[in-house]
């Protein structure tokens, strides 16, 4: 094969590569578009021209919703839980990763199993008996009866990837401190941690996702609509508007945004926390 | 996520070994180290246990407790049934066939899906342009909640009037006549196709990351001895990806076991339970049915069945990437 | 507020997070902020209307009472149906209900009132009771007591398209099930989609079942079939057979296993939209067409659920129910005198001008102005037997078997022999 077809072979797997990932791509982001272009039509329209552009580009639907409270205080409510929920789960298994860690003390791996026995239990189960905890505790309509559990569920994969990356500090470097008269806390609060910024954010960000999506345990904790989150907000929408998709669909859309914008800010972390993880093992 | 650095494990340890020079307590300073040791592994670890022991444990046990009895919710379960609730489930046909499309689930994902996020990562991982685009777009769908999705998709696939017939029409399939969520026939395979929309974009980025770990001089060097592309993939990346293949298995095997929100906004389970999973049995029982205790027997069964499956799996297949988890207690003191 | 000689928990429990229940702390001899002998109460008012016409007139209501009554407040939490359902299976679980709730009365109400969760109105609502139509109570009506009252009554039947039913040559509105049977075949062979029919949810598809075995075995056969938790008889079997009769038919639209009642292409908006001939539905059916639909206005009609060849139920039987409120255990006395009010002749009225809700006050039909709503009303209130929807009137278990095992009948996956004794096993598992 001389270097010319050789060229030719190249280029035309490197253009049905790219048709390829195109197509792929076509597909993932045409539902996104068409529930943002459905929001700027009228319901009878979106019947007769699911597809197209909108023939008229009717704003009412968007703006209306901007426009309403209840939005605005749903994005609130869904933005304290997610920050308020991460900042315990990583404070809480950050200490217990650190432990779990660099400490050696009887029934170590008892109790470290014991946390990834959480892993298999998944929240839907849990979530009647969940419910009398939280009444007994009186933290109905209360936002830490969703930060709190979701923490305590989200205690098992933080503690596993923070344990891992903790491990991977070097012992000398704890040694040096506490012979420069660092107490446990000291190293772990002015050495470990920073050093360990990369993880944080990693699971930080994945606590912050999994807040934002959950559905069913705000929705039966929080009566008051004062403090439903983005997931219960859409649901009631739903059965609330249900003769208008358009506006049901431009509530999505709007919904959607906080997370994609978040996702493109915080993208480094989910996954450049990975990527950095996979190359150093 | 968690994969990366539960793989990095081994390493990290062989580093630091935990607990490097506090064994061997003698004399009153040492002994007075190791009680202040205590009171540290005490004090970092208890607000951990505290809200674990509360909020996930207390609920297994008190669902594995009520499973014994017959029980609508009302007061203190009081008809002690011993295993009856279990005896009745494994006769329950709408059970059985939980188990059956959860394993029908399992499969297409490990068929199809993810060896399709396999290959995207594959040609992402190619010098190409537009490339970090294509990677932040596969990736999207996963940040996006289950109920909205759910809501989108019910309308996209709405029958008659949504856009997937349109597109079927356009391409001249719309004689075809499928109804997507509407027949218990199609029902299955559309959720599949949800799911693979908004999950192999995490498992393509997991494998990217595997695939970025991979030394370029290794596959140079099998392009030297005059291995071809398929080849070297066969050869070299493939059994490089290894542990990355297995975890991503793993995410995927717990997440059908467990799949509920999807579902739940989408179909409910129907029609005529054709999309039913375990937790959405358990859901129906537990909330419309105030049968609770059957209710918990299931819960306590999908618990078991994520259990066993993670234990198998860590003993057999991931023995060689996952450090500490369930398997390894032994060796380790 | 002079709460420390309660416990936190009981506090909260008994007068709800920020609500002062007078008999308690008139128990307890502390009501130190007594401003003048009517202190303030906040009333909890859980309701599943999110949808107009309700969505306008709950509120405005409580917002009459509350300007009749300074002292009172009255909180709404409107819900949507499914979450709502959710919420209170929670909450009932955990013993506390909310003040005012809204119930479909039957097996669930039933339920709640064994846990000891509800409170018994009997006594409060004896000197009133009187004016409200006596079939409107009887869902709430459990061993000769009363639990709840009444906002809204009514039947299900066949809305039909007349427009459909004269191109197709369906003279009159079919009375017997052979008849019925006929018009269907019509209607495919005029090409126009004879039922539309919400498969997703399950209910509309057990009206068929329940309304064939009424007209077969009586409402008597179904409270006896409910007393002996036995669904294997004869009238159970017979109406599944007939069931399929129907279904062999290819009656519904297409993709009605996925579609919902109440969206933009579910059952409603089919016959809103004249997609479909006819729906078997309860008396909203026509305002649910106008809001999911364009609404068929004149050209809508009525018809009672057909009767079937040598059945023993009598035609001027009825399947059908409404809603109502009750009132949680702890309920303050206001909440009571509440819900007279909001059953009251003036505030039936304004319900029934809606056209979204049949009147359960006498002296409300007046308001009726929509000749279909008057039919169904007059032919609920000469009936000579009122079965409520089996869905609300059996324990919630048997209710959503019946659902369960109809729309497997319906969608070719359970023989008629099989629905009756699914049914009967779960029921005597109870």
């Amino acid at each position: 094969m001389n270097a010319r077809s050789r060229t030719a072979v190249a280029a035309v797997r490197g253009l049905s590569t790219h048709a390829l990932i195109w197509i792929v791509g076509t597909v993932v982001i045409v539902p996104l578009l068409y529930g943002l272009l459905s929001g700027f039509k009228t319901t009878s329209e979106l019947s007769g021209n699911p597809f197209g552009p909108p023939g008229e580009w009717v704003t009412e639907n968007y703006t209306e919703l901007l426009a309403s409270g209840s939005f605005w205080r749903q994005i609130f409510n869904s933005t304290f839980i997610a920050v308020a929920t991460a900042l315990v789960t990583v404070a809480v298994s950050a200490l217990a990763a650190y432990v779990f860690a660099r400490f050696a003390f009887r029934g170590r791996e008892v109790v470290f199993t014991l946390f990834t026995i959480g892993l298999m239990f998944p929240f839907a189960v849990a979530i009647l008996p969940l419910f009398l905890m939280l009444r007994a505790f009186d933290l109905l309509d209360n936002p830490l009866g969703v930060i709190l559990p979701q923490a305590a569920f989200g205690l098992p994969m933080t503690i596993i990837i923070l344990r891992g990356f903790f491990r991977t500090i070097p012992g000398e470097l704890e040694e040096a401190a506490i012979i420069d008269g660092c107490t446990a806390f000291g190293f772990f609060w002015r050495i470990l941690l920073p050093m360990a910024r990369p993880a944080l954010a990693t699971v930080s960000v994945l606590a912050i996702v999994t807040s934002w999506n959950n559905f069913f345990l705000p929705l039966l904790v929080f009566t008051e609509p004062d403090w439903w989150t983005i997931p219960v907000g859409v649901q009631q929408f739903k059965g609330q508007y249900a003769q208008d998709t358009a506006r049901i669909l431009a509530y999505v859309v709007l919904a959607m945004a906080p997370a994609l914008a978040f996702y493109s800010v915080a993208e480094r972390q989910l996954i450049g926390g990975l990527t950095a993880g996979a190359t150093k093992g | 996520m968690a994969l990366s650095a539960l793989k990095k494990d081994p390493s990290g340890n062989a580093v630091a070994p935990p607990a490097r020079g506090r064994r061997a307590p003698r004399g009153t300073a040492a002994r007075r180290r190791s009680f202040r040791h205590g009171a540290t592994v005490a004090a970092f670890l208890s607000p951990a246990l505290l809200l674990f022991a509360l909020l996930v444990l207390v609920p297994i046990l008190y669902a594995l407790y009520t499973s014994l009895f017959k029980w609508g919710g009302f007061g203190a379960p009081e008809t002690f049934v011993g295993l009856d609730n279990f005896t009745a489930l494994l006769q329950d046909e709408v059970f059985l066939g939980d188990l059956w499309r959860g394993f029908v689930l399992i499969a297409l994902s490990v068929g199809i899906q993810l060896p399709f996020a396999l290959s995207m990562a594959v040609l992402l991982n190619q010098r190409l342009r537009g490339r970090a685009f294509y990677r932040l777009l596969f990736f999207a769908p996963y940040v996006l909640s289950e109920v909205i999705t759910g809501v989108l998709f019910t309308m996209i696939f709405s029958p008659d009037s949504g856009l997937a017939d349109h597109v079927l029409d356009l391409v001249g399939l719309g004689d075809l006549g499928i109804t997507w969520f509407a027949s218990p026939a199609t029902v299955l395979p559309t959720i599949f196709l949800v799911m693979t929309w908004k999950y192999f974009g995490f498992h393509m980025i997991l494998y990217l990351a595997g695939l970025q770990s991979i030394p370029r001089d290794v596959l140079e060097a099998a392009a030297i001895d005059g291995a071809g592309a398929w080849q070297r993939f066969r050869h070299v990346t493939l059994p490089l990806l290894g542990p990355t293949i297995r975890i991503s298995v793993f995410l995927s095997v717990i997440g059908a076991i467990q799949l509920f929100d999807l579902v739940w906004v989408i179909t409910a389970g129907g029609p005529v339970h054709a999309s039913e999973t375990m937790a959405i049995t358990m859901f129906q029982f537990g909330f419309k049915r105030y049968q609770v205790g059957y209710a918990s027997a299931i819960s306590v069964v999908m618990f078991l069945i994520s259990f066993v499956f993670a234990l198998l799996y860590q003993r057999y297949v991931l023995r060689r990437d996952l450090e500490g988890a369930v398997t390894s207690m032994r060796g380790r003191r | 507020m002079g709460t420390e000689p309660l416990s936190r928990r009981s506090f909260l429990t008994a007068a709800g997070l920020a609500a002062t229940s007078v008999p308690l702390l008139g128990a307890c001899g502390g009501d130190s902020d007594d401003s003048g002998g009517s202190s303030k109460v906040t009333i909890e008012w859980w309701n599943i209307a999110t949808t107009e016409p309700g969505k306008t007139l709950w509120p405005t209501a409580a917002r009459a009472y509350e300007a009749a009554h300074p002292n009172v407040q009255i909180k709404l939490t409107s819900l949507e149906n499914d979450a709502y359902k959710s919420k209170m299976t929670a909450q009932t679980t955990s013993g506390k209900l909310p003040d005012i709730f809204h119930t479909w009365g039957g097996g669930v109400l039933e339920q709640q009132v064994q846990a000891g969760l509800v409170k018994d109105l009997t006594g409060g609502v004896a000197p009133w009771i009187g004016s409200l139509l006596p079939i409107s109570v009887q869902p709430y009506q459990f061993g000769g007591k009363t639990y709840a009252v009444p906002y809204d009554i009514g039947m299900v039947g066949f809305w039909y398209n007349k427009a459909h039913f004269a191109k197709a040559g369906i003279e009159s509105p079919p009375a017997t099930w052979t008849e019925f049977l006929d018009a269907v075949r019509k209607l495919k062979t005029a090409a126009i989609t004879p039922i539309a029919l919400a498969g997703k949810e399950k209910w509309p598809g057990h009206y068929y079942w329940s309304y064939l075995a009424i007209r077969i075995g009586g409402v008597a056969a179904l409270k006896q079939a409910a007393e002996t938790k036995d669904f294997s008889g004869a009238p159970f079997v017979q109406a599944g057979q007939r069931l399929k009769e129907l279904v062999d038919l290819a009656p519904f639209q297409n993709g009605f296993l996925g579609a919902s009642y109440p969206t933009t292409d579910g059952q409603a908006a089919q016959m809103g939209n004249g997609k479909a001939g006819m729906e078997l539905m309860g008396q909203w059916a026509p305002n649910v067409q106008k809001e999911m639909g364009k609404g068929l206005g004149d050209g809508l009609g009525f018809f009672p659920f057909p009767t079937v060849e040598g059945g023993q139920g009598a035609p001027a039987e009825v399947f059908g129910g409404g809603g109502g409120n009750a009132l949680s255990k702890d309920a303050p006395a206001e909440a009571l005198d509440f819900l007279k009010f909001f059953a009251s002749v003036e505030n039936d009225r304004k319900r029934v001008a809606s056209k979204a809700f049949l009147p359960i006050a006498k002296g409300a039909e007046t308001a009726l102005t929509d000749p279909n709503l008057k039919t169904v009303s007059q032919k609920l209130n000469t009936a000579t037997g009122f079965q409520l929807f089996l869905d609300q009137a059996f324990p919630p278990a048997v209710g959503q078997e019946v659902n369960d095992q109809v729309a497997a009948l319906i969608a070719g996956k359970a023989s008629p022999e099989q629905v009756a004794q699914a049914v009967t096993k779960t029921a005597k598992s109870q």
